[in-house]
């Protein structure tokens, strides 16, 4: 499903190169958990960004389905990101002037899914608050609602950048847990440098100084 | 299930990106940017309007030229019956009538200040003809008595002089509206064209200069600027001097010419201000919604569709802006006219197309320098630094 060989992301920082990825070579498989783990700074916030395309490998390839990311236009990877791929970033970001339902809808900006969006949101335990403002949420509840935003295109991969890092460690485990339960077929592939938050991980990436170890 | 844990009643669709969605949530944000553009349209149009009152005034005034053409000698008093035959018989219209009159001069007030209007010496049965040709019979009170120091006068110069029956038009102590003895107002003329009317032979006892003047009209009134631009033709070079309206109208564009090269400078540089102070409120606008754009190019919105989104945001704004500003500037002008200018029988026109074309550029500027904004705010813009909170 995506694939990626030797892979590197070089930063520069006043000139000086900066390998926030080096030389991964990986693979995500259809429908699987597979956990990214590494303290702060390893670079496994910017392999996800590789692995989505919201970054493009300095070095190496990164396929999606066979598609060469770094070949597609910026649109093209944004359009393959609103179709295919679905995002919990670490914090809750949710637009402050729509209700919970309405930044779920916002990942489907086609008509006609109000009724999943609900369904949704009520099977992550926010159907009695999703007409409510996100200030109006605690942070748990923002970041479900994120969860649910992410899920509503049915994406065929879930990418979650440290979901847990901004809720207390109960909380974050039950976005997780809400997470692996509702991604139905589609994959999953959560950074964390919680080892805890990766229980239900079919498989653990380690990552350090940019380098990914199986 | 209990009806408080009850899920809200679904809506069948919603469109969270809609431009309306955002700016009705964050009217407090996208008002001041509406206001800013209202203002200006207001100011624009509210100055271009009272500046087109000044030749809307002449021209309203002095509209009553508009039913005859005036000659008188130039130089040599004695020429009078020799224009009146010429004019009698080589016209290339049919003519109504040719009326000889003696005028004084008098006041009245515009909006900038004193301007001369005429005093017409009439018999009683020319200025019964010249009333029928301003389009009324219509009299409050009566004609003047020959020889006696009495006018006729129109409403709308008993509005703009304050003046009723019996009340004193030319006066002896009154330095512009002088007259030796105070010429009573007698009759008001119920038309809304600008008129003063006296008796012929109290002109002539009691008036400088002894020259008498013609007033000549077409049979037909559509023939009347034929026969002043006949006129105009004929006369060019001799003694003679004319008043025609297509003269005073020639002689008002000429003069405000200039006053609007100098108008359309200061609009222009109003206009440049506004833009330049529009396109700064505009990238403060955009700043407070780095996150937003961030987030939604994130998980998969287009540079284009954000790109789009933000113009037609703009657009709606613009917009919107424009029509309060002229609806502004409409009702502005409306109360204006009630509260100073009619009372005065000044010159108004709200409706003027003119100012309201003057605030096109407004919108047109500030949608191009809010579309350089908005390209340039993407052209570089990595949702990766928001998502990372680097730029937030």
């Amino acid at each position: 499903m995506i694939r990626t060989e030797a892979a590197s992301l070089v930063y520069l920082d006043h000139g000086r190169e900066v390998f926030a990825c080096r030389d991964v070579s990986l693979e995500i498989r259809a429908g699987e958990f597979v956990g990214i783990l590494g303290p702060s700074g390893s670079g496994k916030s910017s392999l996800l960004y590789l692995l989505s395309g919201l970054k493009t490998p300095t070095a190496g390839t990164v396929r999606y389905e066979g598609k060469d990311l770094s070949e597609l236009t910026d649109d093209a990877r944004s359009r393959l990101r609103l179709s295919e791929f679905g995002f919990v970033f670490q914090h809750p970001y949710l637009l402050g002037y729509l209700t919970a339902l309405e930044n779920v809808l916002v990942a489907a900006p086609y008509d006609g899914r109000a009724r999943a969006a609900m369904e949704l949101l009520e099977g992550l335990d926010l159907g009695e608050k999703i007409h409510r403002l996100p200030h109006e949420l605690s942070a748990g509840e923002r970041q479900r609602v994120c969860v649910a935003r992410a899920l509503l295109g049915e994406p065929r991969i879930v990418f979650a950048d440290e979901p847990t890092a901004a809720l207390d460690h109960q909380a974050g485990e039950q976005v997780v847990e809400l997470l692996n339960a509702h991604r139905g077929e589609g994959s999953l592939v959560m950074v964390t440098h919680d080892p805890t938050m990766l229980a239900d991980a079919g498989r653990v990436l380690r990552i350090a100084e940019g380098r990914v170890h199986e | 299930m209990p009806a408080s844990t009850k899920p809200a009643e679904r809506p069948a669709h919603l469109k969270p990106l809609a431009p309306t969605t955002y700016l009705w949530r964050n009217f407090g944000k996208s008002a001041p940017l509406t206001s800013v553009i209202v203002l200006a349209v207001l100011l624009v149009a509210g100055i271009v309007s009272l500046m087109d009152s000044i030749p809307l005034s002449i021209r309203t005034i002095y509209s009553y030229s508009r039913h005859m053409l005036g000659v008188s000698p130039r130089g040599d008093p004695a020429m009078l019956p020799k224009l009146r035959a010429e004019i009698e018989e080589g016209s290339p219209v049919p003519l109504d009538r040719v009326v000889v009159c003696r005028a004084s001069g008098a006041i009245v007030n515009s909006i900038v200040g004193k301007w001369p209007f005429v005093v017409l010496g009439l018999s009683a049965e020319d200025m019964r003809f010249y009333l029928d040709r301003l389009g009324t019979s219509n009299l409050v009170g009566r004609l003047p008595e020959p020889g006696k120091p009495e006018a006729v006068i129109s409403a709308p110069v008993a509005k703009n002089l304050k003046l009723r029956v019996g009340d004193a038009l030319l006066s002896p102590n009154e330095r512009e509206r002088y007259s030796p003895f105070e010429v009573k107002v007698v009759g008001i003329a119920l038309t809304s064209e600008w008129a003063m009317l006296g008796d012929i032979e109290y002109q002539k006892s009691n008036h400088f200069p002894p020259i008498d003047y013609l007033l000549v009209f077409a049979k037909s009134r559509r023939d009347q600027e034929a026969l002043d631009r006949w006129a105009e033709a004929k006369f060019k070079g001799e003694r003679a001097q004319l008043f025609a309206y297509h003269l005073l109208e020639k002689d008002t564009n000429e003069m405000f010419d200039t006053l609007y090269k100098i108008l359309n400078l200061v609009i222009g540089v109003l206009v440049l201000v506004i833009t330049v102070m529009m396109g700064m409120l505009m990238n403060i606008y955009q700043s407070q919604r780095l996150v937003e754009f961030g987030l939604l190019q994130a998980i998969g919105y287009t540079r284009a569709q954000l790109l789009g989104r933000m113009l037609r945001e703009t657009a709606l704004v613009i917009a919107g802006g424009w029509a309060l500003g002229v609806a502004s500037a409409y009702g502005l002008l409306l109360a204006a006219r009630a509260a100073y200018m009619e009372p005065n029988a000044y010159a108004l026109d709200p409706l003027d197309r003119v100012a309201y074309l003057y605030t096109v550029p407004i919108p047109v500027a500030v949608l191009a320098a809010a579309t350089l904004t908005v390209v340039l705010r993407f052209r570089r813009f990595d949702p990766v630094a928001v998502v990372e909170r680097r730029i937030v």
